[in-house]
């Protein structure tokens, strides 16, 4: 956050565009939760946010539209308040609603849920929040769980580095500009109304899955990516197209890998990886390795600098700044759907695994992860990990469920045994 | 513990069916607590009435100085109307649906027609034109609210096929021309003698006709969907 002590903050450049797309029927939003193994103490969790909310600032806001930028000021507003868990998650925030909150709690028998807007924090940042959260729920319950492992202690300040805006910071000098993207295969389905919002959530074997990875050299993350890719090349050959379009994924990648930074605000950048059907057929060994080389291809430092570069430019630019926002929120949506949604056929992000302290790993059973919906009706996979259980969901307002079947029986067929779960 | 037969995945104890295939789950545990919550999330639309609010006093702001600065100063013509009709116009396109949210989009259409026409009907005052405004404004104008009414009528919904509503839309522009004419005709000669808005007509016809036919022919309708992604 640039300026602290004058109690408003700007946005990252994330933040921009995800309060640029908002509407009323849409918002950036993802959630992930805990399964507990006691059922939540809901007074022992609101206790637990009222004290970790004030150590987490950039949690801790509400968003303002000024003439040229939307900002974030402190939110001194009640709340926010936990609720019992609904059936939809993952709802459009509304700036004005909710006493201004951009951060959501529920639970659910066992289940502890934290829903963020995504401008305020991706989902290494939101992770640490939520591992503090879980920390202070358990020391409200009576557990002793001591700050460290990924856990911050409560007592101290916020710190400068955990609020500053890492883009900027790293900004180097060269951009990669907007580099004109073939249009994907859009595997939009049967839109429904955006209050329905489908899960489906499949937990699988780690070590399975893990050994499923090794035997084609690849890492889960491209493994998962690879399946993902195969069963959408199937499904668009199922609908005959009049021409087969490239299946690509939006992949996040963590940036702080790369470019250290304690920064719990948005620090990520997408890769796309992608198959092109025209070129001919692609067996699924052949696209798990085109995935694999394209990983260790495109993501190395220069060319993830290069791409948010051109994004912290594009904010920092004297004539764009002068743009009141009503005018640049259409542009920056137009910009999104041809350069963020246009060229991609689904979006798959894995935050990896979720470690805890030991003495919290006896009380927490299984970590969940949802995606909120796409701009279009389509699914979002997201994946993550917790001991020895991969969660995969898929998420999205269209009605037809061919991407989750496909995907999971494929994982069936290669020995991965697939428990499900959803709402549907 | 039950699987599901055509997907070979695990179930909820409590599923009835496999949420991937909806094949049947066999001997669900019915008294098994759900996995998700079964009340979903009210949500509301969002509120616009602050907007609409502050554009009702902009524009009731705005009439009023204009009409009041008319009465006071010393001026030989009403050029408030113009303001004021504008605001009222504005007010009925933009404050309307704000206001009346669930109103259906044909009443909306409509309603943004008929502001036309009280627009039109104020200028006709200023100007001393009550007989152009009888003789030919508010027919062309009521004939134009009437074919919006019975399109947006028609098109509600998003039922109707892309290929069905394109054929509506140039079949009403067809019927727009030759009442448009119709109503020229009446107003300066007194009889109907058709002309251009025939040609027009025409043109439409031919075009909804082979509109038509792609849309009866199954294999055709096909076609044009995969070469137009309809």
């Amino acid at each position: 956050m640039a300026k602290p002590d004058s109690q408003w903050y700007r946005l990252d450049n994330a933040g921009i565009l995800y309060s640029a797309l908002q509407r009323e029927e849409y918002s950036a939003i993802y959630r992930f939760s805990a399964l507990m193994t006691e059922p939540v103490r809901p007074a022992a969790l609101q206790n637990a946010i009222d004290r970790v909310l004030p150590r987490f600032p950039s949690f801790a806001v509400r968003i303002r539209r000024g003439l040229f930028w939307y900002y974030l000021e402190p939110n001194t507003a009640p709340g926010p308040f936990l609720k019992a868990d609904v059936a939809n998650p993952c709802q459009p925030v509304r700036f004005r609603e909710d006493n201004g909150w951009l951060v959501r709690f529920y639970y659910y028998r066992n289940r502890i849920s934290l829903e963020v807007f995504h401008a305020l924090s991706d989902g290494a940042g939101a992770l640490i929040f939520f591992r503090t959260l879980l920390a202070e729920y358990l020391r409200q319950t009576g557990i002793s769980v001591p700050a460290g492992n990924g856990v911050l202690d409560l007592e101290e300040p916020p710190r400068k580095d955990e609020l500053e805006d890492a883009y900027a910071r790293y900004a180097g000098r060269h951009a990669l500009g907007l580099r004109r993207m073939p249009k994907a295969y859009a595997n939009t389905g049967t839109p429904e109304p955006f209050y329905t919002f489908h899960v489906t959530m499949g937990f699988v074997p780690l070590e399975k899955l893990r050994e499923a990875a090794r035997s084609y050299d690849a890492s889960i993350t491209e493994y998962l990516s690879a399946v993902l890719i195969h069963v959408l090349l199937e499904k668009q050959r199922r609908e005959h197209p009049h021409k087969e379009r490239p299946v690509a994924l939006a992949v996040p990648i963590n940036l702080r890998s790369w470019f250290p930074s304690e920064t719990v605000r948005n620090f990520i950048t997408t890769v796309r990886p992608s198959i092109d059907p025209a070129l001919g057929d692609y067996t699924f060994p052949e696209i798990v390795s085109q995935v694999r080389h394209y990983m260790k291809l495109h993501i190395h430092r220069q060319e993830l600098q290069a791409a948010f570069t051109g994004n912290v430019r594009f904010t920092k630019n004297f004539f764009l700044r002068a743009v009141p926002v009503f005018l640049k929120n259409p542009v920056m949506a137009l910009n999104y759907y041809l350069f963020g949604v246009r060229p991609y056929s689904c979006t798959y992000t894995n935050p990896g695994a979720f470690t805890v302290p030991p003495e919290m790993a006896p009380h927490i059973q299984g970590m969940e992860v949802v995606l909120g919906q796409a701009t279009v009706p389509r699914c979002h996979c997201a994946s993550i990990s917790y001991g020895d259980i991969m969660e995969i969901t898929f998420a999205g307002t269209q009605a037809e469920t061919d991407t989750e079947r496909d995907f999971f029986r494929f994982l069936v067929r290669e020995g991965i045994p697939v428990r499900i779960e959803s709402n549907r | 513990m039950s699987y599901c037969v055509n997907c070979g995945v695990e179930l909820d104890p409590s599923a009835k069916t496999c949420p991937l295939c909806g094949t049947p789950a066999w001997h669900p545990e019915l008294d098994a607590p759900p996995y998700f919550p079964a009340n979903s999330a009210a949500v509301q639309p969002a509120s616009r009435r602050e907007a609409a609010i502050l554009l009702t006093a902009m524009l009731v702001s705005v009439s009023l100085c204009c009409g009041l600065l008319n009465l006071f100063l010393p001026t030989d013509r009403p050029w408030s109307l113009y303001v004021i009709g504008a605001a009222v116009m504005l007010w009925v396109w933009f404050t309307l649906p704000m206001v009346l949210r669930r109103l259906p989009v044909f009443f909306r259409l409509t309603a943004d027609v008929a502001a036309i026409g009280i627009y039109v009907w104020l200028i006709s005052i200023d100007l001393g034109g009550s007989r152009w405004f009888r003789g030919l404004a508010l027919p062309m104008n009521g004939w134009a609210g009437v074919l919006v009414f019975l399109l947006s009528f028609l098109l509600r919904g998003g039922r109707r096929s892309t290929l069905s509503a394109i054929a509506l839309i140039i079949g009403a522009a067809g019927l727009l021309a030759m009442g448009i004419e119709f109503c020229i005709d009446r107003y300066f000669r007194g009889v109907w003698q058709p002309g251009w808005s025939l040609i027009v007509l025409a043109v439409c016809v031919g075009l909804i006709i082979p509109l038509r036919i792609v849309r009866r022919v199954p294999s055709l309708r096909e076609e044009a969907r995969r070469r137009f992604n309809l």
